[in-house]
């Protein structure tokens, strides 16, 4: 039976699921990487992310537009983003405490919001959700094309991201001034550049950004909510932009790495081999455990990150 | 200039909050919280007024009520201890969720092949399986931290996510599960084995008492030993304890392991004190209540019993809120968290104060 | 003079809380001009300067600058106004390179122009005689290297005055001379100088001198007109004697201390390169050079917080393996570190907590499981009275200490576990001439008791005074051992700066 997971069309499949489990792992941890490299440690990503996940179910049901409902989404992460900026940027309370918090709201409000939107027999209906958009010409590509262009909207728009940010942070005026306040603040301010601002617009990104990847669960994939449908997604994208030393490109990487392991847990299920599917869906957190040890160094993190800014 | 530019008003940080402030901002922050519950009961298609009525009568409207609030508070005390102990020196231990599972599991695993034996043999087992089992779990964030300078915050989340799978696998078609079963879950424990109950009908047991007794010699930890000293001062400053001849990677295993201890606590009295069986809905959330039952207490282990009973009345009376007034009781995890933030909020906006000042 | 002053500062008052840091100072600097603001830690040239750039508002008095009033709110609105500052310590991103580093914050819009900027820098460079790589990082330049790229940052933005906070204080004598050079060159293109310093050496070479004194201006002078001893005695308040060499105890003892070859490696480069020393019982050895030269690198080796990759350490003989702060500190060593709050007290414990750090476990402070209050509490009665502590008693909190207050508990808690030797990197940083004295007599006492001291002090004074051979540490190495009785202060300064003197021996 072993034989089965060999043959192309298995590897096709497994790589076009690895493309397409990696979206919202992308979004969540390129959103996360300009917030920490303006040197926020955004530890509420978790709870962006289901919040994010539950309102554009909930716009995209009650409006019947998808899209509409990734625009819910996009806000929902940012207005909490912008919650948390506060907290931890201008009150500067401990950003891990405080993150947490978040996901605990988010957790809670979503599952409470769910209850009392679908009263009744607990079922929720489910929606469509977005269809694959074939690239016209790259899509009938050998091999390449369906795993690559024969994806959603929203995956192609979280790849076209990764060079997106690089541009952002490493060739433009306002990228250097995020990754100032991430590497040595009091740089930016004595320069008369306000820190905080900067801070609240690089957590709003992330907030956003994570907002998109909650999309991409519910209406971009399941086709409706479960409470803690993102099950350790965002804390997996703030591993893989450790893992990803804080780097567009290598965080691609990492998160194709952590999407290949889920891409194979779903095939193995589907052939049947006798392997205990807890086994499988561990595979993700056990691996970011294993890939946070055989990290060399820090060196590579914003040398300011989590520490709030204040001038003396 | 016009006079208006000669005055202005400034947030200036305080240098020493006075506890009086801290005391009113934890009142306004109660209230905000009570406000915004409002909004969501409203929006919930039910009155406030009633809904904080069934809250109330569901926690404290009778002794009975009162007995399963305690019983409810039982293991958010455990866990609200745990990361009592961790967070004061700055240990991140955000694991108190898998460490419950640990403590659980391990319990069982020591208590079901010694069913037959007496209530004296298998009940210190059991608490020693819960004691062994969270001290292991937390044990192994803390060798990943100072071995492999995993940070904890992250490693213990991961922990977290693993365990449950664990479990799953023990109990579904597992060597745990109950013969012919159909749920995730192991058959009923001995009774001798069971927490005895303090009073006739209340489900009142002697892990309550455990919880309190254990608040105390926490207490007296974080005080007045050598242990509790250098969690005082790794919270402040580790280098300078490190500096000056301490093993702080001994002293952060030693927290993680305390921690979780008292985390693993809190799962058996769940399993062998209420449920007298292991499924993973029994110990499932007073991980990261705990945390928040810690911060509410300020990190004082009388503060986290005050908490614990109130979150305790909470989730007690979120049961009739629902039947009474159809507001979904997952509403409690949504108000814990709304009262965490706001919370945060008054507890740092009192370290500013609204200045008048002239302009220079 | 019929010009219009650069800058100008009229009653100008700042406060904290009771503290008045600025009291009603006034003064000009003209432009073309280097002005010097003379004074000792605390007199209040920080808050002044911190003023002039933005970084705090007075709550009283006037800023001018060509004129013009000016409201300071911001860094932002003081580069506006024509100032820049070069801060005591540099504010720069080791990752970003030179260009990076000056561009930041700087121009508007999306565009980086990181080509105009080069050209920019380029330009200044060449008109002031500034050597540098723009494409570098700045992380792999020198101290002084960084010390010019702080300038650029300045002129960059157009700075017409320029505020130089201590700049020297990291400097070799070498590269002091070079940025002298450069402060000439500037205030030759008429722009104007405000330089904070302590040293006499250099506040000689300006043409006035603002004498502060806690939080007063003294008096504004003219630099030629005036002596160092008359510019000493306006900055202290009464006449200071020369420092005076201490007698030597009486005898020193067997060989406490012997460091062979010690190296230790950062990023494959020597921190510490093959640096060997021996000190007596009863004798102090000092250790002269700039600031980052391998002087915390050697004690941390010392105290047992790094461990060596080559070389040993031989304690009463025996050679120490795999040795923690804990074993060390067993072995009678005290050890004072240079920065006093991050790696000798902890804000959160109180003085008699705070003074038996590191022996919390130790039989004589517990009772059973339990700590003794009792005994901690009678502990730091003593410590208190024996080190004349400013502090309400045994339990009043640590974060409220001064800084003088502050090294006298960490003294009274090392100098008591010091039986053997006693490591002292900086003791006299940052303090006022008081607490230094106070902590020179507290040093010989220690000698006189027969401990062997390692005492590292940027101020040579310090060196002089107390220790019978000074070692000069250079770029990890320790360059030569000399005996404090026939060195001389320019011998040490040309060592310092990595002349090898023939006279090393």
């Amino acid at each position: 039976m072993l034989d089965a997971l060999f043959q192309a069309a298995v590897l096709t499949s497994v790589a076009a699921a690895t493309i397409r489990i990696s979206t919202p792992l992308l979004l969540a941890s390129l959103g996360e990487l300009v917030a920490e490299r303006s040197g926020v440690y955004n530890m509420g990503l978790e709870g962006m992310m289901l919040m994010g996940a539950f309102t554009s179910y909930l716009a995209a049901y009650e409006s019947g537009s998808l899209w509409l409902g990734v625009l819910a989404a996009g806000l929902t992460g940012a207005l909490m983003a912008l919650v948390f900026a506060v907290l931890v940027i201008t009150l500067k309370i401990e950003q891990i405490v405080t993150g947490l918090a978040v996901n605990l709201l988010g957790a809670g409000l979503s599952t409470y919001w769910l209850r009392s939107a679908f009263a009744g027999d607990g079922k929720t209906p489910t929606i469509p959700f977005f269809a694959d958009v074939p690239v016209p010409g790259l899509s009938n590509i050998p091999v390449l094309g369906p795993i690559l262009f024969d994806q959603r909207m929203l995956t192609y728009i979280a790849f076209l991201m990764v060079p997106a940010v690089w541009l952002f942070l490493f060739r433009t005026r306002y990228g250097l001034i995020v990754r100032c306040a991430g590497d040595n603040p009091k740089a930016l301010d004595v320069k008369g550049v306000r820190v905080a601002p900067v801070q609240y617009a690089a957590v709003v990104f992330g907030g956003l950004m994570a907002g998109l990847a909650g999309a991409f669960l519910s209406v971009g994939q399941a086709a409706r909510f479960v409470p803690d449908m993102t099950n350790g997604r965002g804390w997996l994208a703030i591993i893989i932009v450790i893992a990803g030393l804080w780097r567009p490109y290598p965080i691609l990487v990492a998160a194709l790495v952590f999407s290949f392991l889920d891409a194979l847990q779903l095939q193995i299920q589907g052939v049947g081999i006798a392997i205990p599917y807890q086994f499988m869906l561990m595979m993700p957190y056990v691996a970011a455990i294993v890939a946070l040890m055989i990290r060399r160094s820090r060196a590579s993190a914003p040398a300011r990150l989590g520490v709030p800014y204040t001038r003396e | 200039m016009t006079d208006f530019n000669l005055v202005e008003w400034r947030f200036e940080r305080r240098l020493d909050p006075r506890p009086a402030a801290r005391i009113v901002a934890l009142a306004v922050a109660a209230a905000a919280a009570a406000l915004v519950c409002s909004l969501l009961f409203i929006a919930a298609g039910a009155s406030p007024r009633a809904a904080f009525a069934a809250l109330l009568q569901g926690s404290f409207g009778s002794l009975r009520a009162a007995g399963e609030t305690l019983v409810k508070a039982t293991p958010l005390i455990f866990t609200g201890l745990a990361a009592c102990v961790a967070f004061r020196a700055r240990i991140w231990n955000i694991g108190a969720e898998g460490q419950v599972f640990a403590g659980a599991m391990f319990a069982y695993w020591l208590q079901h092949n010694l069913t037959g034996f007496p209530p004296f043999v298998q009940i210190p087992v059991v608490i020693a399986g819960g004691i062994v089992g969270g001290a292991l779990y937390a044990g192994l964030a803390g060798v990943l931290k100072t071995r492999f300078s995993v940070d904890e915050v992250i490693s213990t989340v991961m922990l977290n996510y693993i365990i449950v799978y664990v479990l799953s696998l023990l109990l579904l078609r597992g060597p745990w599960s109950e013969a012919g079963g159909f749920f995730e879950q192991t058959p009923k424990v001995d009774p001798d084995s069971a927490l005895p109950l303090l009073f006739s009908g209340s489900r009142l047991h002697f892990g309550f008492l455990l919880a309190i007794v254990t608040a105390g010699l926490v207490q007296m930890l974080l005080t007045r030993t050598p242990l509790g000293y250098e969690i005082k001062a790794a919270g402040s400053n580790i280098r300078a304890l490190e500096v000056q001849g301490t093993n702080t990677r001994r002293l952060i295993l030693v927290v993680l392991l305390v921690s979780g201890a008292l985390a693993g606590l809190a799962g058996i009295t769940e399993v062998y004190g209420v449920h007298y069986r292991l499924k993973a809905g029994a110990i499932t959330g007073y991980g990261y209540s705990g945390i928040i039952v810690a911060i509410l207490g300020q990190l004082h282990p009388v503060g986290v019993v005050v908490a614990s009973v109130l979150f305790g009345a909470l989730l007690n009376g979120a049961t009739l809120m629902q039947i009474k007034t159809s507001v979904p009781s997952a509403l409690i995890y949504a108000i814990q968290a709304i009262l965490l933030l706001f919370f945060l909020a008054g507890w740092a906006a009192c370290n500013f104060r609204l200045r008048r000042v002239a302009r220079a | 003079m019929s010009k219009i002053p650069r800058l100008s500062v009229r009653h100008l008052t700042k406060r904290f809380a009771a503290l008045v840091a600025n009291d009603d100072i006034s003064l000009d600097v003209m432009p073309g001009e280097l002005h010097c603001l003379l004074g000792e830690n605390g007199a209040g040239k920080s808050t002044l300067s911190s003023c002039l750039y933005g970084l705090y508002q007075p709550d009283a008095g006037e800023i001018r600058v060509d004129g013009k009033t000016v409201q300071l709110r911001s860094p932002g609105e003081a580069i506006r106004a024509g100032i820049g500052m070069v801060h005591q310590h540099f504010v720069l991103v080791p990752g970003f390179t030179v260009v990076e580093n000056v561009a930041v914050g700087t121009g508007s819009g999306w565009r980086l122009g990181r080509a105009e900027a080069l050209s920019r820098i380029e330009a200044i460079c060449s008109t002031y005689g500034i050597s540098l790589n723009p494409h570098q990082f700045v992380g792999d330049l020198s101290v002084g290297e960084q010390q010019w790229v702080e300038i650029v940052k300045a002129l960059y933005t157009g700075a017409r005055l320029l505020i130089l906070d201590e700049p020297t204080a990291v400097l070799t004598p070498e590269e002091s001379r070079r940025l002298f050079a450069i402060v000439r060159r500037l205030t030759g293109e008429d722009l104007s100088i405000v330089l904070i310093s302590h040293k006499m050496a250099e506040v000689m070479q300006s043409d006035q001198v603002s004498v502060l004194r806690k939080g007063r201006l003294v008096g504004t002078v003219v630099t030629s007109q005036v002596s160092r001893d008359q510019l000493t005695t306006m900055m202290v308040g009464r006449s200071v004697a020369a420092p005076t060499r201490a007698g030597d105890a009486k005898a020193h003892g067997e060989t406490v201390l012997s460091v062979r070859g010690l190296t230790q490696l950062r990023d494959r480069r020597p921190v510490l390169d093959n640096a060997s020393l021996d000190i007596a019982a009863g004798e102090i050895v000092g250790i002269a050079g700039v600031s980052g030269n391998g002087q915390d690198e050697l004690f941390e080796c010392l105290a047992g917080l790094a461990h060596p990759d080559g070389g040993k350490i031989l304690l009463d003989g025996e050679t120490l393996q795999a040795y923690s702060p804990a074993t060390i500190a067993a072995k009678g060593v005290g050890y004072v570190p240079s920065d006093r709050f991050r790696d000798g007290l902890v804000a959160d414990l109180d003085i008699g907590e705070n003074l038996v750090l590191g022996q919390q476990w130790q039989a004589r402070w517990r009772k059973g499981p339990f700590i003794d209050a009792a005994a901690l509490d009678a502990n730091a009665r003593t410590a208190i009275s024996a080190y004349s502590i400013a502090a309400t008693g045994p339990s009043a909190p640590s974060r409220k200490l001064s800084g003088g207050n502050a090294q006298k508990v960490i003294l009274a808690r090392e100098f008591a576990k010091a039986t053997r030797l006693l490591l002292c990197n900086q003791p006299t940083r940052g303090l006022d001439i008081g607490a230094i004295e106070f902590v020179h007599r507290q040093l010989l006492r220690k000698r006189d008791e027969g401990c062997a001291i390692l005492l590292a002090s940027e101020e040579l004074d310090d060196l002089f005074a107390l220790s019978r051979r000074i070692g000069v540490m250079f770029r990890g190495r320790i360059l030569a051992v000399l005996d404090t009785k026939k060195a001389t202060y320019d011998e040490i300064g040309s060592l310092m700066a990595g002349h090898r003197s023939e006279a090393a021996a």
